[in-house]
């Protein structure tokens, strides 16, 4: 493995999270050679997750874009911002100004109001770490538009003409796979696919983020989980639904897990009715048995 | 190992990957390239993962991808072993023997001449019949020289398919809420009077769609049409998504390139598995749930199944795999070929399990019966589903 590899393996480790090798790979390569990453995986696997380490990394903004559906440049991009604007039309009008200059006090910089995408290309103080959230949300009519942006990283505003970036931000987006993201966004970006953790990587997660967390609980919470994640679910629990699980069980003060409390705290891990209503008290036994031992455990 | 060796094995693992219908293009090498500078090429795992980030290589591709990768990481020979182009991964077990199908589908698509006193049709003189009753003529009895003249039709009818508001706004000349961004630059030119409000309001969408062709053999006879029907479609609908399934499932997209539909035809008819053999829709269906559902059907989705229903599978899996399209789904379409016949009852097993999770049962025997489709593939707002009580 290169040093830079594994130096950027443990440089994520310092920051809690607990990558692999293909995390670390994917991740030193986007840096480097300044392309975004594009993540995807299901859901709570710690998609963005990345891109907050990344920004605490390089000790850099996170700028982050939520996408939606129905997203658009002016939620996006940039807004004028009509109030301004509307004042100093009427301030103009009394004045008696020409016309050419009218606009130019209307549509100038300091009427503009600046979006996270606008932001991450004109931000002062060096690159930010721009995250764009939930890309498979957006149609794709707005996926074009990005490419446009993540090509030249220029926006053109027709009103002041273009905006070149100042710097290249770092861009990390992320996919929960609603829908298959556009093949020319794709190519654009470096593309990173995580998967749900391991049995000894989750235990190493719980570790790094719960340091209180006594005794065999992660390990058999991890498994439980994990032998949960192998059955077919409408829902598979992510990550984020394991370390929910345990700060469930720290509050009720368990430190070990047993059927009636994994009855009562399902709730934090299994998050569709189907699948609640699925297991019984026997696959619950037989989970809980599974974790307990140890060759179990792997299966 | 030397970097001019490096760039040529990518090259060609870049062009095995291809062959097996993975999308690599040049950019991507590049960028492949790139990243192996910059990692240590000594580390198996570490060239492997850096390829996969810089390849953009999807979950699903993975196992091919290992596959070759092995290939690439043991040096591979100078003289390359004959590639077999186009064939996907895993070809599956067939229960038939003899090289029945593809000849016949190779026969459809006009490849090879039609078999001599087939119904003695062969002498007819084609692309004479006029409009109406070439909407009416079965499709059994269709020739390959209708195609052209098919797809002309379709390819009309198809362009009038709109669908759902969408969530995005876009300018309108009257309705919907005001546009203050346009509103100013028009004000500016009035010398700053808002003459007019310009407004803007939420555009209309087409549908995603979803076709999924069962290509056994009892749907032989249809198959070359309900698939010309689906590249007619691909053309004027924004996204849209074609599998076919017999024994198993193949997605057919990647192939499908908006070029003519015949030679399109003749690139499927190479590569799909098991062409003309058995059917077995619900492990089909289920492993289209398993592995499409999530990415291609969403609340805007039209999921269309061009089957007979004729199964050799278990009914219970059926249902299931269509319960959980027609809940993702907004509409799920189901054409039968057999349902242009008045006597036809839907009896299969396979049919009356899926039955509950369809919205539209209709016919799919001649082209007025595809025509009548695209209207439910347009209208807005989901369907009245039959859903099974108390689930």
């Amino acid at each position: 493995m290169r040093p830079e590899v594994r130096e950027m393996q443990a440089a994520m480790e310092r920051e809690g999270y607990i990558a692999d090798p293909a995390i670390a790979t994917a991740v030193y390569l986007a840096r480097t050679m300044r392309k975004p990453l594009l993540v995807e995986g299901d859901a709570g696997v710690g998609k963005t997750e990345i891109a907050k380490v990344l920004a605490r990394m390089l000790d850099t903004e996170l700028i982050r874009l939520q996408c939606y559906e129905g997203i658009d440049v002016h939620t996006a991009l940039y807004e004028w911002n009509y109030q301004r604007q509307l004042l100093r039309l009427r301030i103009a009008g009394t004045e008696g100004r020409e016309p050419a200059e009218t606009e130019h006090m209307i549509f100038s910089r300091d009427c503009l109001l600046e979006r996270p995408l606008l932001r991450a290309i004109t931000r002062g103080d060096g690159p930010p770490v721009l995250l764009i959230d939930e890309i498979d949300r957006a149609d794709d009519g707005f996926e074009a538009f990005l490419l446009e942006i993540l090509a030249d990283f220029q926006v053109t505003i027709p009103e002041l003409g273009p905006i070149a970036a100042t710097h290249v931000p770092y861009v990390v987006l992320t996919s929960n796979r609603t829908r298959e993201i556009g093949d020319a966004l794709r190519r654009r970006c470096f593309y990173l696919y995580v998967e749900h953790p391991s049995l000894e990587k989750e235990i190493r997660i719980i570790r790094a983020r719960m340091p209180e967390v006594i005794g065999e609980l992660a390990r058999e919470v991890a498994a439980v989980v994990q032998a949960l994640r192998a059955r077919r679910l409408h829902k598979a629990p992510g990550v984020a639904e394991t370390l929910d699980w345990i700060r469930a069980l720290l509050a009720l003060r368990q430190d070990r897990l047993d059927a009636d409390t994994m009855e009562e705290t399902l709730g934090c891990v299994l998050k569709d009715h189907h699948d609640v209503r699925e297991l019984t008290a026997a696959d619950i036994e037989s989970l809980l048995a599974g974790a307990r031992s140890p060759s179990g455990a792997d299966a | 190992m030397p970097e001019r060796d490096v760039v040529e094995r990518l090259a060609r693992f870049a062009r095995r990957l291809r062959e097996r219908g993975v999308g690599v293009c040049v950019s991507d090498e590049i960028d492949g390239a790139a990243a192996l500078l910059l990692v240590d090429v000594d580390d198996r795992d570490e060239v492997r993962f850096a390829l996969r980030a810089a390849l953009k290589i999807r979950r699903s591709d993975w196992d091919t991808f290992d596959e070759l990768f092995q290939d690439f990481w043991a040096a591979a020979p100078a003289v390359e072993p004959p590639a077999t182009p186009r064939e996907p991964p895993s070809r599956p077990r067939s229960d038939r023997t003899g090289p029945i199908p593809q000849w016949r589908w190779m026969q459809a698509v006009g490849q090879l001449p039609a078999e001599p006193g087939r119904d003695g049709r062969a002498g007819d003189t084609p692309g004479y019949s006029s409009e109406v009753l070439l909407r009416r003529k079965p499709f059994d009895d269709w020739s390959a020289d209708d195609l052209p003249a098919m797809e002309r039709l379709l390819a009309r009818a198809a362009r009038r398919l709109r669908c759902r508001p969408s969530r995005r706004l876009a300018p309108v000349r009257t309705g919907g809420r005001a546009d203050l961004r346009r509103s100013f630059r028009r004000a500016v030119g009035t010398g700053g009077e808002f003459l007019s409000l310009a407004r803007r309001d939420r555009a209309v969408e087409r549908p995603d769609v979803v076709l999924l062709c069962d290509t056994s053999g009892s749907m032989d006879p249809h198959t070359r049409f309900l698939l010309t029907f689906a590249l007619s479609l691909k053309r004027v609908v924004r996204r849209c998504e074609v599998f076919a399934f017999n024994t198993s499932l193949t997605r057919l997209t990647p192939w499908l390139t908006p070029d003519k539909i015949a030679p399109t035809l003749d690139r499927l008819a190479a590569g799909v598995p098991d062409w003309s053999g058995g059917t077995r829709i619900g492990a089909s269906l289920d492993e289209f749930v398993t592995r499409y559902l999530d990415t291609l059907v969403s609340a805007k989705t039209v999921v269309v199944v061009l089957s007979d229903g004729l199964d050799l599978d278990s009914p219970a899996k059926l249902a299931d795999a269509m319960r959980a399209v027609g809940e993702k789904a907004r509409k799920v379409i189901w054409l039968n070929p057999l349902l242009g016949d008045p006597r036809y009852r839907p009896e299969a097993r396979g049919m009356r399990a899926a039955l509950p999770h369809v919205g539209h049962f209709v016919p799919a025997h001649n082209l007025e019966s595809l025509e009548r489709l695209l209207p439910l593939l347009a209208a807005g707002g989901g369907t009245p589903r039959s859903t099974e009580s108390g689930v």
